[in-house]
C-alpha cells in the first residue's frame, strides 16, 4: 500500500480544492467507498439511538442553539468576562488575531522556558493553524497523542475526520503503520494489540514532556474556567504532568454559565459517538502548584464570519461531527476530499468563509438533502447556508464555465414556457433516438451511473389537459 | 501581556463589535431531572448501574459494613495501592515526584456524586497525586454513597461547584478509544478498569 500525503490546508496558500475529483479518485475504489460509508451510518445510528433515549432531546437541541446564540451577540462581553475570571484563577490569557499570531505566541511560550518535546491531545485549531510543521520546523518534536491523530501524524496526513481522525484507514494499514514507525511486528492488525502499542509508545511521551496542548470544548465565561472532553484520557496525562499547559482556543468556544454545560455535555457524546457522555469531562479552573498554564484565544476568521448575516450562526458549532457521519456525500467521499481542516457539511460552511476562491468547490459537496441540519445538536441551518455559499460562489463567477453555461442555460428555458415546451419535446424526441450510451454522456456526471430513463410519449402538461380537461 | 497582544486583543474586541449580530436573549434554563428519571423507569441506583455498566465500569452495590470487603475484592492483587477513602489504607511510598505514580496499580477515591444518565462519577481534587493517579493508575475504584445519585447532569451542576478546585472531571468507566476501525479498545492511555461500589442508603 502506498502511502498517501496530505497537504495541511494553510489558509491563503496553495491551489483550488476540486472537491469532486477527490471525491472520484475516493470512490475508484468500490468496496472501500462501501466500507467508509457504512463504518460512518453505525455511528450514525447509534447517535440515534443516543438521542431517542433522552425524552427532552428535542428541548435541548433549542436549548443550547439559544445559549450559543445569546454567547455569540455578547460575545465581546463573555470574553472580557472570560479573560477576568482565567486571570484571577492564575492562567495567562493570550489573543491571537490569525493562525501565525498563534502559533508565534505558543513557540515564545515554549522557547521562554527551553521546553523541546510537546504532547499535543485533540486540537482541531492547531491542525487549521498549521502548528505542527511551524513548531517542527523550530526544532520543537511534536507528538499528537489522541491515538487517531497520531496514526495520522505518523503517516504524514491529516485527519480526515474531527472525532475520529483515522476513520479512512484499515486496520492493516494501522498495522504497517505502526511497524515502520514503530517497529511493531509486521503483520499486526489487531486493534487491541495496536492500541496497546500505541499506549507504551506515548506513556514515555507523557512522562518526558516539558509542555502539554489542549483544546478547548468549553470555556466558560462566569468562573474563567474550561472543560476538555476525551475518551482516551490523553489530554488528562498531559495536563496532569506537564509542568506547562497551553489550551488554545476559537473565540467562539465561550459559553456563559457553568450550568449551560448541563445542555451541552447532554448533547455532545450522544451527538458524536452514541455515547451518554465521554470517559472524561475534565474542568479545568487553575493550574496545579508550580505549573503554568496559557490559554490562547484565536480568531482567524471567526469575526469574519460572525458579521456574515447569513452565515453567522455556523459559529454554535460544538464541533461533534454528527453531520459528518449522516451526509451522504462526506459518507462516500472522504474527510480528505473536502482539503480543509474541517470537512463535512459544517467545513463546507465555515471553511469557505476564510478563502471563498480556494474553497469554492465545497458548497457543492452536498446533495441539499437536510440530513445534516436535523442530527446537528445545536441546530445550525447547514443545508440552508451550504446553499447560500452556491449563490454566492456563483455570483461571483467561481464556478466552472461548463457550468455557468448550464445554469444560464437552465435558466433562459426554465423562465420561458413557450421554450421549456419546445426543449421537453426535443428531449423526449432525442432520448428516444440517441443511442443509450450517448444519451447518458448528454446526462453529464448524472448519467455515469445511471440508466437514461424511458422517455414519456407526452409532457406531463398535455397529460394533464388531456385527462382533467383544466387549462394551464 | 505583550504590546502586539495587547493590540491583537482590542483588535479582536473591536471586531467583535462591529460584526456583533442582532441580540438574542439567553431564555430559560433548563431543569429536567425529574423527566429524564421518568424515562429511565427505575429508581437512581438501578439507572446509574446500567449506565455505569454501559460506559465499560463494573458496579457493586453493596450496604455500608460490606464495603471494606467489596474494595479489598477490588484491588485484590494490585502491588501498590494509594487510597483517598476513608479506612482504606495506602500501600505506595510517595517519593513526592508525580511519576513514581506511573507503575500503579490501583487508585481508590470517594467521588462527590454520581448520575444515573450517564454512570459518570465527578471527582475534584486539589490534590496533584490523586489527579495524576486518576489517569496514570491500571485501576481504579470509586466509592459513591446512593445517597449521592443524582438523575442527570443538570442536576449535578447545581450540586457540584466547580470551582472549588483547579481539577474535576466526571468519569464514565475507564479510558477507551475507537480510533481503529470503530473497534472498541478498552484502556487507550489511562485506567484499563474502573469498578464502582455504591453504598447502599
Amino acid at each position: 500500500m502506498t502511502q498517501r500525503s496530505f497537504e495541511l490546508p494553510v489558509v491563503g496558500a496553495g491551489k483550488r480544492v476540486d472537491h469532486a475529483a477527490a471525491a472520484e479518485a475516493f470512490n475508484a475504489d468500490v468496496a472501500r467507498t462501501d466500507w467508509h460509508d457504512a463504518s460512518l451510518w453505525f455511528v450514525r445510528e447509534k447517535r440515534d439511538r443516543a438521542a431517542s433515549a433522552v425524552p427532552d432531546w428535542e428541548a435541548l437541541r433549542e436549548r443550547a442553539s439559544t445559549i450559543k446564540e445569546h454567547a455569540l451577540t455578547h460575545l465581546d462581553v463573555y470574553l472580557m468576562q472570560f479573560e477576568e475570571n482565567a486571570t484571577r484563577n492564575g492562567m495567562q490569557v493570550h489573543w491571537a488575531r490569525d493562525a501565525d499570531e498563534h502559533n508565534r505566541i505558543v513557540h515564545r511560550i515554549l522557547a521562554a522556558a527551553d521546553a523541546r518535546k510537546l504532547v499535543k491531545s485533540k486540537s482541531m485549531l492547531t491542525e487549521e493553524c498549521g502548528l505542527n510543521p511551524y513548531l517542527e520546523e523550530r526544532g520543537i518534536e511534536v507528538v499528537d497523542t489522541d491515538l487517531g491523530e497520531r496514526i495520522v501524524q505518523l503517516r504524514g496526513e491529516g485527519p480526515s475526520h474531527i472525532v475520529m481522525p483515522a476513520i479512512h484507514l484499515r486496520k492493516e494499514e494501522v498495522g504497517e503503520t505502526f511497524h515502520d514507525k514503530l517497529g511493531t511486528p509486521a503483520g499486526m492488525a489487531d486493534p487491541n494489540a495496536l492500541a496497546g502499542a500505541a499506549r507504551e509508545h506515548l506513556r514515555k511521551r507523557f512522562l518526558a514532556a516539558d509542555c502539554t496542548l489542549t483544546g478547548i470544548n468549553f470555556a466558560i465565561a462566569e468562573t474563567g474556567g474550561f472543560v476538555v472532553c476525551t475518551n482516551e484520557g490523553n489530554a488528562d496525562l498531559g495536563m496532569a504532568l506537564a509542568p506547562i499547559h497551553i489550551a488554545s482556543v476559537g473565540i467562539e468556544k465561550i459559553i456563559p454559565r457553568v450550568e449551560d454545560l448541563g445542555v451541552f455535555l447532554r448533547l455532545l457524546a450522544r451527538s458524536a459517538t452514541g455515547q451518554a457522555v465521554t470517559a472524561y469531562s475534565t474542568h479545568i479552573h487553575g493550574p496545579r502548584p508550580g505549573q503554568a498554564l496559557h490559554v490562547v484565544l484565536v480568531d482567524n476568521g471567526r469575526t469574519r464570519q460572525l458579521a456574515r448575516e447569513e452565515f453567522w450562526r455556523s459559529l454554535k458549532c460544538i464541533r461533534c461531527g454528527a453531520c459528518m457521519n449522516t451526509c451522504p456525500i462526506y459518507r462516500r467521499s472522504g474527510g480528505h476530499s473536502y482539503g480543509s481542516t474541517v470537512p463535512g457539511p459544517i467545513g463546507s460552511v465555515l471553511t469557505p468563509g476564510l478563502d471563498l476562491d480556494r474553497y469554492a468547490s465545497l458548497p457543492f459537496a452536498s446533495t441539499l438533502c437536510g440530513s445534516c441540519t436535523a442530527v446537528c445538536p445545536v441546530k445550525i441551518d447547514l443545508d440552508a447556508q451550504l446553499f447560500r455559499w452556491r449563490q454566492h460562489v456563483v455570483e461571483s463567477g467561481k464556478v466552472s464555465l461548463v457550468k455557468q453555461v448550464a445554469i444560464g442555460g437552465s435558466t433562459a428555458v426554465l423562465d420561458r414556457p413557450r421554450l421549456f415546451r419546445v426543449a421537453g419535446a426535443l428531449v423526449r424526441f432525442g432520448l428516444r433516438l440517441l443511442p443509450e450510451p450517448l444519451a447518458r454522456r448528454a446526462a453529464g456526471a448524472w448519467g455515469r451511473t445511471r440508466e437514461a430513463p424511458v422517455p414519456p410519449r407526452e409532457s406531463f402538461r398535455a397529460w394533464y389537459r388531456k385527462h382533467r380537461g383544466g387549462s394551464t | 501581556m505583550s504590546g502586539a497582544e495587547q493590540s491583537a486583543r482590542d483588535a479582536i474586541l473591536s471586531a467583535v463589535r462591529a460584526a456583533r449580530p442582532p441580540v438574542v436573549l439567553r431564555g430559560e434554563s433548563v431543569t429536567s431531572a425529574a423527566r429524564m428519571l421518568g424515562a429511565l423507569g427505575t429508581s437512581l441506583v438501578d439507572a446509574f448501574t446500567g449506565a455505569a455498566i454501559a460506559s465499560g465500569a463494573s458496579v457493586t452495590v453493596c450496604s455500608r459494613d460490606e464495603v471494606g470487603r467489596v474494595i479489598e475484592g477490588a484491588v485484590a492483587g494490585a502491588r501498590s495501592v494509594l487510597s483517598f477513602a476513608d479506612g482504606i489504607p495506602s500501600h505506595h511510598a510517595p517519593t513526592g515526584d508525580l511519576h513514581d505514580l506511573a507503575d500503579l496499580d490501583a487508585l481508590v477515591c470517594e467521588p462527590e456524586l454520581g448520575v444515573a444518565e450517564n454512570g459518570a462519577v465527578w471527582i475534584a481534587s486539589s490534590s496533584d497525586r490523586l489527579r495524576a493517579a486518576l489517569f496514570l493508575a491500571a485501576r481504579v475504584v470509586v466509592v459513591v454513597q446512593e445517597n449521592d445519585l443524582v438523575a442527570d447532569l443538570h442536576a449535578a451542576y447545581a450540586r457540584i461547584d466547580v470551582t472549588a478546585h483547579p481539577f474535576g472531571a466526571f468519569v464514565a468507566g475507564p479510558s477507551k478509544t475507537a480510533d481503529i476501525e470503530q473497534s472498541l479498545v478498552i484502556g487507550a492511555h489511562g485506567p484499563k478498569a474502573l469498578a464502582i461500589v455504591v453504598v447502599r442508603a
